[in-house]
């Protein structure tokens, strides 16, 4: 098994399979500089932003990790990677081991601002960071930006901060367009059938209970048949109801 | 005793802090040549501190300001962040490359005002890579490397206090610095992969230098003092093994980089030097 980003990459180019191929050397340098950059400055505050801010955790990352792990690790790991956030950004960004977590959250978040903006600016007006074809720098950039962007995040400082940058935005779109949408598992086809067949399962439902509630008045309108409850029997072939004898 | 490196102009002296043993004069840790291995004992600067430190004394002459280099055993506790090194001016104190560039620029100095934005996003980038890659790659070698940590950094470290202070204090810095480590994720690499990451970081750094004088125009920036800092630190160091600094050597265009750093900014303090100042220590010639 292969772990971590750049092993995974590695992986792969020694399978041949390697986006970077079209670059100059002076590009793989960017591409190396570039992923340090954000590594640096981007990652404290997206694990800030996901894993120490308790709004953020208690409403969404939690329940979303919380809800794919079979009991008992939907408590164990979500609390583990918490703790794990949490030093992370205390061991590399405070400058003294007795400060808190809140001495560091301004650093960290303005770092982090000035790093989107950074981005901002060498993206410009085009699609990708390279050229016109992807390469590894806009996957790095992809995943780090795209939970940022598309997350129902409570409070985030840094999400405002992405949302007033339309240039990244429209990369994650792209991204996402391009790449994500076509893929078969993907949740939004199989959503929208099966909101359609709730809907046409809702009609039938509605146009039944009509048509017995229609009965059911008839029957108590005609004298002769004593009237009964109106319980609502999913067989409108039966026109006549079953009666008590 | 300290080391006079100052050229007086009539700007406001810098004063530039290291931990090195207050008897020492050496500004540079490395032992490269025989006459100094006598100091083993007494110097107590590390690698990393002294690459850092080396950056900021490289950017401050880049700005041609005057700088003083004094040495104090208790540099680390001096400084408002707890990183070595930092400097003093007036009654401010600011500690890191980083903050230190950005207060030169509140005062009107600046080596990087005529870099584009997109030209700045990728000095940025660089430097990141410099800090992320050699930097950690030195504190690795220091501290969890077990050979490097038991006959160099703890030593030299605790080389000022007397038993058994300095036990304590060495074995403290070293369980701080594997704690770094393991939070960042170096902490499952051996010895080979740290070099393989150093050597990767040199050749993009060489990459990018090309054939260029310095890494943006014809003008040195803070990213060129800091790469200085570390490749020279790393090429006059004289560690329990010399890979690392064979890893450096074979770019010739960052070695040729760093002559030319050390030519045109640090060439010009012999005339005013002590007796045992940097004329008479370590040089690439």
């Amino acid at each position: 098994t292969v772990t971590e980003p750049a092993q995974i990459l590695n992986y792969l180019r020694k399978l041949r399979f390697n986006a970077d191929y079209e670059l100059s050397a002076r590009q793989g340098a960017d591409t190396m500089a570039y992923i340090a950059l954000l590594e640096e400055k981007l990652r404290p505050a997206l694990l800030h932003t996901f894993w120490v801010d308790t709004e953020n955790y208690s409403s969404l990352t939690r329940p979303w990790f919380a809800s794919r792990s079979p009991f008992p690790l939907n408590f164990l790991v979500p609390g583990h990677h918490a703790n794990t956030a949490l030093s992370r950004i205390l061991l590399t960004k405070s400058d003294s081991p007795l400060h808190t977590i809140t001495e560091v959250e301004g650093k960290i978040y303005s770092e982090a601002k000035e790093c989107l903006n950074l981005l901002s600016h060498r993206l410009g007006t085009a699609y990708y960071f390279f050229g016109n074809t992807p390469c590894s720098l806009d996957a790095f950039v992809f995943g780090f930006l795209a939970p940022l962007h598309k997350a129902s995040l409570p409070s985030s400082p840094l999400q405002n901060h992405l949302r007033q940058l339309e240039n990244l935005q429209r990369f994650c779109d792209h991204i996402l367009n391009a790449h994500f949408s076509s893929h078969p598992g993907s949740p939004q086809p199989v959503q929208e059938t099966v909101d359609a067949n709730l809907q046409k399962l809702t009609q039938l439902v509605n146009k039944e209970s009509n048509l017995i509630e229609k009965m059911d008045d008839n029957l108590r309108s005609s004298p002769q048949h004593k009237p009964f409850r109106a319980d609502p029997r999913p067989s409108p072939s039966n026109s006549t109801g079953s009666t008590p004898a | 005793m300290t080391l006079m490196l100052s050229v007086p102009l009539t700007l406001s002296n810098f004063s530039c802090y290291s931990p090195v043993c207050i008897d020492s004069s050496h500004f540079i840790m490395s032992l490269a040549a025989e006459a100094f291995v006598s100091q083993i004992a007494e110097d107590q600067i590390l690698l990393s501190d002294c690459a850092s430190s080396l950056a900021v004394q490289a950017y401050l002459r880049m700005c041609n300001l005057p700088v003083q280099v004094s040495y104090r055993p208790n540099a680390e506790y001096m400084s408002p962040s707890g990183k070595v090194p930092f400097v003093h001016v007036g009654n401010q104190v600011v500690s890191e490359l980083g903050p230190i560039v950005q207060f030169t620029k509140a005062k009107g100095h600046s080596l990087s005002d005529g870099l584009d934005d997109v030209q700045r996003a990728e000095m940025k980038a660089y430097m990141e890579l410099v800090n992320n890659m050699l930097l950690t790659a030195e504190l690795y070698i220091q501290w969890c490397d077990d050979n490097t940590a038991a006959e160099i950094s703890r030593p030299r470290y605790s080389s000022p206090y007397s038993w058994p202070l300095n036990h304590i204090l060495a074995y403290q810095k070293q369980w701080e610095v594997r704690r770094k480590m393991t939070a960042v994720g170096w902490a499952g690499k051996n010895l080979e992969q740290v070099y393989e990451d150093v050597s990767q970081c040199c050749q993009a750094l060489s990459q990018r230098l090309g054939t260029q004088p310095y890494f943006f125009n014809k003008q040195p920036t803070e990213l060129d003092a800091l790469v200085f800092g570390h490749l020279f630190t790393i090429l006059t160091t004289r560690l329990t093994s010399d890979e690392l600094s064979e890893k450096v050597k074979s770019y010739s265009n960052l070695l040729a980089f760093c002559r030319r750093i050390e030519q045109s900014y640090f060439e010009d303090s012999q005339a005013g030097s002590s007796s045992r100042g940097y004329s008479k220590g370590p040089s690439l010639f």
